[in-house]
């Protein structure tokens, strides 16, 4: 790994502050499982280091009083796997969380790095964009306050501004009489395929349906096409409707052949991983489809 | 990883012929190429071609040999490099075929890309991705200049 300076700042300003004076050959490091490795296998080099977790108030995370979920981008996976509040509140996002790489990565790497590396095989990514997740991005001069789906515009590149910080996550609570689900699929560490669904059932109607596949291509997203599908049909329409919302889903993921998987392969993945999502969400509601 | 593209340009196909042979305007239309120069005319050429996907950023510095010319409708050639603060390896086969089609002429361009060493064994994905990227950038940058050149 090549030698670096490594900055410790006490406030968001300061590290953004920073962030405009290097430009391009510094970077935030948040818990380093992704930077750090890939720095130590020389594949990217920067000069300096901006740590974010000597800043006071990005660690952490409390509800609103509206029920949203507010997380400190410093925030370790652990601490989101094990805390009371999400594991009540939001148990799909605790589970999802405790299924992160592995515990030593859980410990340390934070949910707002991985969301920053823009990894493209990350499973929260996909995940808190059925819950229309929103982040903070900070810099010296204001803020402003983005979807989550927003943020990615490419494998590894974000929407941020050189000087730009992601300061906080916010996951909003799903609609009344919603349950949710994700499921992947994979053959190596990461996924080759991830899918979450939301569905929010009204007097036997899919009041709401929310689909985000991730892994597939270069960037989770969600899924209108396919939702557009199953929103305001029965339970048994939706249900019907999920072949072709599959595939709609499948054709806007974008998929590429690589060694996670052929790209016609990752498509189908998507169908029958949609499916399933699809039918536990409605399990966990008590409704099923009428096969 | 093998690419293969199929553009049709509005020019005649001498023109065409002629254009990939012309380095100053054909290094123009290789995304992220520079110092693009002839070794040995016709038969060696030299080049850099960097790239940058978020914090991964590669500069090779690549050696060309023309393998087959067959004027004017078939071109062969090798590409190689290594990237020295990385440490990947880049080998690309291209194999370049023009024909008279409706309109102007054909351009089918087929490419077979590998990238070793690290680099190779991180993004994958990424790496294919960006390969059908800067082939189409490359395509249609070959055909805006043609085109263009008949407007002007």
């Amino acid at each position: 790994m090549n030698s670096f300076a490594l900055y410790e700042p006490t406030s968001v300003a300061e590290a953004s502050e920073i962030l405009a004076r290097h430009g391009d050959t510094a970077r935030l490091y948040a818990g380093g499982t992704e930077l750090l490795l890939a720095m130590k296998e020389g594949l990217i080099r920067y000069d300096y280091l901006v740590n974010v977790k000597t800043i006071p108030g990005l660690t952490g995370l409390r509800l609103d009083a509206d029920g949203a979920l507010r997380i400190g981008a410093a925030t370790p996976h652990r601490a989101l796997e094990r805390e009371p509040a999400v594991r009540e509140r939001f148990p799909l996002v605790a589970r999802v969380e405790s299924d992160v790489a592995n515990v030593r990565v859980r410990e340390v790497g934070t949910l707002g790095g991985n969301l920053c590396f823009a990894e493209p095989h990350s499973d929260p990514a996909t995940l808190l964009q059925i819950f229309d997740a929103r982040v903070r991005c900070e810099t010296a001069r204001g803020s402003r306050e983005i979807a989550l789906g927003e943020l990615f515009v490419g494998s590894f590149e974000t929407c941020l501004g050189e000087d730009e910080l992601l300061t906080e996550i916010v996951v909003p609570p799903l609609p009344a009489r919603s349950a949710a689900a994700y499921r992947k699929f994979g053959v190596l560490e990461r996924p080759s395929v991830g899918v979450a669904v939301a569905v929010a059932l009204d007097d036997g109607h899919v009041a709401d349906a929310r689909i985000a596949v991730g892994c597939v291509g270069p960037i989770p997203q969600r899924m209108p096409a396919a939702e557009a599908l199953l929103r305001g049909r029965g339970v048994d329409e939706a249900s019907a409707n999920l072949g072709e919302a599959g595939r709609r889903a499948a054709r806007a993921a974008e998929a590429v052949s690589d060694l996670h998987g052929a790209a016609d392969y990752k498509e189908h993945l998507v169908g029958v991983l949609l499916r399933r999502a699809f039918d536990e969400a409605l399990a966990t509601l008590g409704a099923g489809p009428r096969r | 990883m093998k690419i293969e593209r199929e553009v049709t340009i509005g020019a005649p196909r001498a023109r065409v012929w002629d254009f990939l042979w012309d380095v100053p305007r054909l290094a123009a239309c290789i995304p992220g190429a520079s110092d693009v120069r002839a070794v040995e005319d016709g038969k060696r050429y030299a080049a850099v071609v960097a790239d940058k996907v978020g914090p991964f950023r590669v500069k090779f510095p690549l050696e060309i040999v023309v393998l087959e010319s067959q004027p004017p409708d078939h071109l062969r050639a090798r590409a190689g490099g290594r990237d020295t603060m990385v440490d990947g390896l880049v080998k690309v086969d291209l194999d370049l075929a023009l024909a008279d089609a409706e309109g102007g002429t054909a351009l089918r361009l087929a490419a077979d890309i590998a990238v070793l060493g690290k680099l190779g064994t991180l993004g994958h994905s990424v790496i294919v991705r960006r390969g059908n990227d800067i082939v189409d950038r490359f395509t249609t940058a070959v055909r805006r200049a043609l085109e263009n050149e008949d407007a002007a």
